[in-house]
């Protein structure tokens, strides 16, 4: 079972709703950021630059952070 | 349509409740003035006694006492107070009705149900053909005549497995004795064979939708079982959008050629990843007025499928996020009622 990021129904306060399995999550503010960031940005560079900029983090933190997130939502089969 | 008037079966809405206050409910919404004739097997189905429910019950012969009796009574009860349209909604009236078309034509009374063949190729001992035909995954399975055979089957599927009777029931053994006790009490409830599944582990998901006739759906709805009873019945549930269900659906469907209302059962094996098909039920479930909340009228469609000959509207699309709950009410009767529907096998019961 794996749904596009895309298709996740988020709501602004970090509600996700996986519309494919009806689960729903509570995300951290963090997961949440790197959420829409891995959404409006065309691709993963885009992403952590974007993270970057806006919340004044060094790359290392930023790319630690993608790498731990993306590896949470690969096991409850999202895909970014 | 205001003229419409139908009847309608299983009004029970407990423990284990039945489709029936459900249809009615969702067709009050769509014609509020149609007449609905509650057909019961039992004074105490609840959904005799809600408010909004049926303009007149008549108590019914079990359709196991055979054809004669379903047919007499039902004519004593169309002289009485004729009704155009029969939505039968338990798995054994099915069973009954589809050798009774004829006679039901005869009678001025329509409906809406699949072929023999149709309803025989997603008969528990024969799903896993049909599955096998669709490309679906179904748990293994294996028919079993006696206890004996029961044990011996097992050895080969391990424990724990569902014990599945003919026609309706499932029970859950852990190891030998209680798959003994399940077999016996299965095959003398329900008859020979009775089925062993291989068990899976993950949530349970839902479909209910239209059949056409021809292969096509004219609607579905699909939840994941959110809150599941020790029966396993399901109080909660949560509208989902997958492709992967939706295909199964449509490919169950075209094979079966089905007609009329259906519920599709399947749970995703977490170990594999993928649904497992589970049941194929020829009626709608008990939670089809969760879908005429947000749109989309199963019943509704069904009565304009049979009054009109023609294939229903397609309904609207059943979006994900929307949930239902079962919510517990109670409702009220009188003695007298109860007196009049124990006793008294013409009374029409206006309430």
């Amino acid at each position: 079972m794996s749904t596009p990021l895309s298709e996740i129904m988020l709501n602004d306060k970090g509600f996700a709703f996986d519309p494919a399995t009806g689960e729903s999550f509570q995300l951290s503010t963090t997961g949440l950021e790197i959420v829409r960031a891995l959404r409006d940005a065309p691709d993963r560079d885009a992403a952590l630059a974007k993270l970057i900029a806006e919340f004044e983090v060094d790359e290392n933190t930023a790319r630690r952070d993608i790498d731990q997130f993306l590896s949470s939502i690969e096991k409850i089969g999202w895909l970014p | 349509m205001n003229a419409l008037r139908i009847a309608v079966s299983g009004l029970h809405r407990g423990e284990n409740p039945q489709p029936g206050a459900g249809i009615i409910r969702s067709l009050r919404r769509q014609y509020p003035h149609a007449y609905i004739a509650g057909l019961i097997y039992d004074a105490m189905e609840s959904g005799i006694y809600v408010e909004g429910g049926p303009d007149a019950i008549f108590p019914m012969p079990y359709p196991t006492n055979g054809a004669e009796a379903f047919l007499e009574r039902l004519d004593t009860i169309l002289a009485q107070s004729p009704v155009d349209i029969f939505i039968p909604t338990l798995d054994s009236e099915v069973e009954l009705l589809v050798h009774l078309k004829d006679e039901l034509a005869k009678r001025g009374l329509r409906t809406c149900l699949p072929e023999k063949a149709a309803l025989a190729q997603r008969a528990k001992n024969r799903l896993g053909a049909l599955a096998n035909t669709c490309q679906v995954m179904m748990p293994e399975t294996i028919s079993v005549h006696s206890v004996a055979a029961a044990v011996w089957a097992a050895r080969k599927l391990g424990y724990p497995l569902m014990v599945k009777g003919q026609y309706y029931d499932a029970k859950y053994a852990g190891n030998e004795a209680e798959l003994a006790s399940a077999v016996s009490k299965l095959l003398s409830e329900w008859g020979a064979p009775a089925m062993l599944q291989r068990c899976i582990h993950g949530p349970e998901f839902n479909a209910l939708g239209l059949g056409d006739g021809e292969g096509g759906i004219a609607g579905l709805c699909c939840i994941r079982k959110t809150i599941v009873s020790d029966k396993g019945k399901g109080l909660g549930g949560m509208t989902i959008c997958d492709k992967r269900l939706t295909g199964i659906c449509q490919r169950l469907i075209r094979e079966l050629r089905w007609r009329g209302p259906f519920e599709i059962e399947v749970m995703l094996d977490e170990a594999r990843g993928e649904y497992a098909l589970i049941e194929i039920n020829p009626r709608f479930p008990a939670w089809i007025d969760f879908p005429s909340m947000i749109g989309a009228n199963f019943p509704a469609a069904l009565v304009e499928m049979i009054a009109t000959g023609g294939p229903a509207a397609p309904l609207p699309e059943c979006p994900a996020g929307h949930f239902y709950l079962r919510h517990q009410v109670e409702v009220h009767g009188h003695i007298d009622q109860l007196a009049a529907l124990s006793t008294s096998a013409d009374f029409s019961a206006k309430l």
